[in-house]
């Protein structure tokens, strides 16, 4: 019974962050999906959402949240922009060419991000930063609830998206055969400029959500790649309810290893639940 | 049934990569007409189908549609002016459903204030796809699958739609079903255009035909008189 009690911050926490990691890697399962290309820039893309939130913050004084009504709509269009001039040719060449594009874009950012915001680590820290409620005995702190609550916004938008719009159902097309969507009236560059923008969105609210729970350095790019990776490893590729499990899981054995090894086990053990269902499902819980 | 030409395919050659496919081919297709291509396995049908549906160009001659010329259009921009394509093995979005793959094919601009009323038109073609609206497109069996291609080709809101290999691995029984059903689009006033390996079924079917040999077009016109030629029969019925 003690153990329970113990257990249900880190359970609950790791829950809440868990949302965190679906909204991270729902940007790169979706170029994935549709472009077929790994967006090694995904990371970097989140935190860069980050800066561009904290630099609003810092400057003008706009709320991170509130602020998504800019960030949304211009890392949309900077997302469409990408996809036109850097990834359309090379995507249609080879996979390999794309993802050496996404390589240097993620090193052009980082390194930019160096000089303009500095390589020091900073936060979004808004009114809300430290406030938490309590349930029982177990206070959690807000953000974490709003991580919870974003991934769950997030979700329902972008499935209501996907399924009940025209735009939505090409692009779900287009992901399983480009070749038959083009005969359905679909232009696959459309559609890959759109899935790629908001893909950028999503990095934009992954930044914002990221930057509200920890700080970040330019850097920090790297690391949330390779866990928007173990998630969607988690989950499977292409499926939602895939990559929220995943998000769950990672989450979970995030702060229950925290709790059982100490912070070592923090990012060893959702990386060892990666590499048992890679063992024993390589397609995912979910993926198909 | 006033007889317009549709569509024109004039003299082309089509080449994949250094490889030449279809040496001056030229086919029509009217109005109102079911029309067969008509050849073995290899002999470049599904070819033609591609190069006029804009999955695949020329490197020579034309190809006209209803006065619009389409030669080195986008496929994804030819559907929009009335050429619906069902492809070689039905294609279908197999993680889509039943309705979601129906509607798609109702994507481009003229199709889609048309959407309810086609979706109506296909579920009374084919009532079982109604009754599995939800069902991924997966789960079917292929002659359902084959009725789901069929039926998203409808949904385009085509003036000529082309069907390759409709038949293929599909039992006698669905085949002469899917037919029936082809007559009935047609005497709605869709023309269709169909490739079939199955040279003795789609000339059957049709009221003109196109045989075509090695990449050419060997022999044309009715499709009944073609079907008492001897090098038809030599060739293709065995009798």
């Amino acid at each position: 019974m003690e153990l329970l009690n113990d257990l249900l911050s880190p359970i609950v926490i790791g829950i809440l962050l868990g949302g965190l990691y679906v909204v991270l890697a729902l940007g790169l399962s979706l170029v994935f999906g549709v472009l077929k290309i790994i967006n090694v820039a995904h990371g970097t893309l989140v935190i860069f959402g980050s800066y561009f939130a904290f630099t609003a913050l810092t400057r003008f004084g706009i709320d991170p949240i509130l602020g998504l009504v800019i960030g949304v709509p211009v890392f949309f269009l900077l997302g469409i922009l990408m996809e036109k001039y850097l990834l359309n040719r090379a995507v249609k060449k080879s996979a390999d060419a794309a993802l050496i594009i996404t390589f240097g874009i993620a090193l052009i950012i980082e390194n930019g991000a160096q000089i303009i915001w500095t390589p020091m680590s900073r936060s979004l820290l808004t009114g809300y930063s430290f406030e938490s409620f309590q349930i029982g005995d177990l206070y959690i702190p807000l953000v974490y609830m709003l991580d919870f609550i974003a991934a769950l916004v997030v979700m329902v938008i972008l499935h209501q998206f996907l399924t009940r719009t025209y735009l939505g159902q090409a692009i779900t097309a287009a992901s399983q055969d480009r070749k038959t969507s083009e005969l359905m009236g679909i232009n696959p560059n459309r559609v890959f400029q759109i899935a790629f923008g908001i893909a950028m969105a999503l990095a934009m609210v992954a930044g914002v959500f990221f930057g509200l729970t920890f700080p970040f350095n330019p850097t920090t790019g790297e690391n949330l790649l390779i866990i928007a990776f173990g998630v969607i490893i988690l989950g499977g590729l292409g499926s939602m309810v895939g990559t929220f499990v995943g998000g769950m899981i990672f989450g979970l054995s995030q702060t229950l290893g925290g709790y059982f090894f100490g912070p070592t086990g923090q990012l060893l053990v959702p990386f060892l639940m990666v590499l048992v269902v890679l063992t024993i499902r390589p397609q995912g819980l979910f993926g198909r | 049934m006033s007889q317009e030409l549709l569509l024109t395919v004039n003299n082309i050659d089509v080449h994949y990569g250094s490889l030449q496919v279809l040496w001056d081919v030229s086919i029509e297709v009217n109005s109102g007409e079911i029309v067969a291509i008509a050849g073995a396995n290899g002999a470049g049908k599904s070819t033609l189908l591609k190069t006029i549906s804009g999955v695949m160009h020329p490197s020579r001659g034309s190809i006209e549609f209803s006065g619009t010329n389409i030669t080195d259009m986008h496929a994804y921009d030819i559907v929009g002016l009335g050429i619906s394509q069902v492809p070689e093995g039905r294609q279908l979005f197999p993680d889509m459903s039943v309705e979601q793959n129906l509607v798609i094919g109702s994507y481009n601009r003229t199709a889609r204030d048309k959407k309810e009323e086609n979706l109506a038109r296909v579920y009374e073609l084919f009532p079982v796809l109604e009754e599995r609206k939800k069902q991924l497109a997966k789960t079917l069996s292929g002659g359902e699958q084959q009725m789901v291609a069929i039926g998203r080709g409808l949904m385009a809101n085509p003036r000529l739609m082309i069907i390759d290999e409709m038949s293929l691995g599909l039992s006698p029984l669905i085949v002469s079903d899917l037919f029936r059903v082809l007559h009935e689009i047609r005497e709605r006033g869709i023309t269709i255009l169909l490739v079939e390996q199955n040279v003795w079924q789609s000339l059957h079917e049709a009221n003109r035909a196109y045989v075509i040999e090695a990449g050419h077009i060997v022999l044309s016109g009715n499709a009944l008189e073609l079907m008492e030629e001897d090098e038809i029969r030599d060739a293709y019925f065995g009798a």
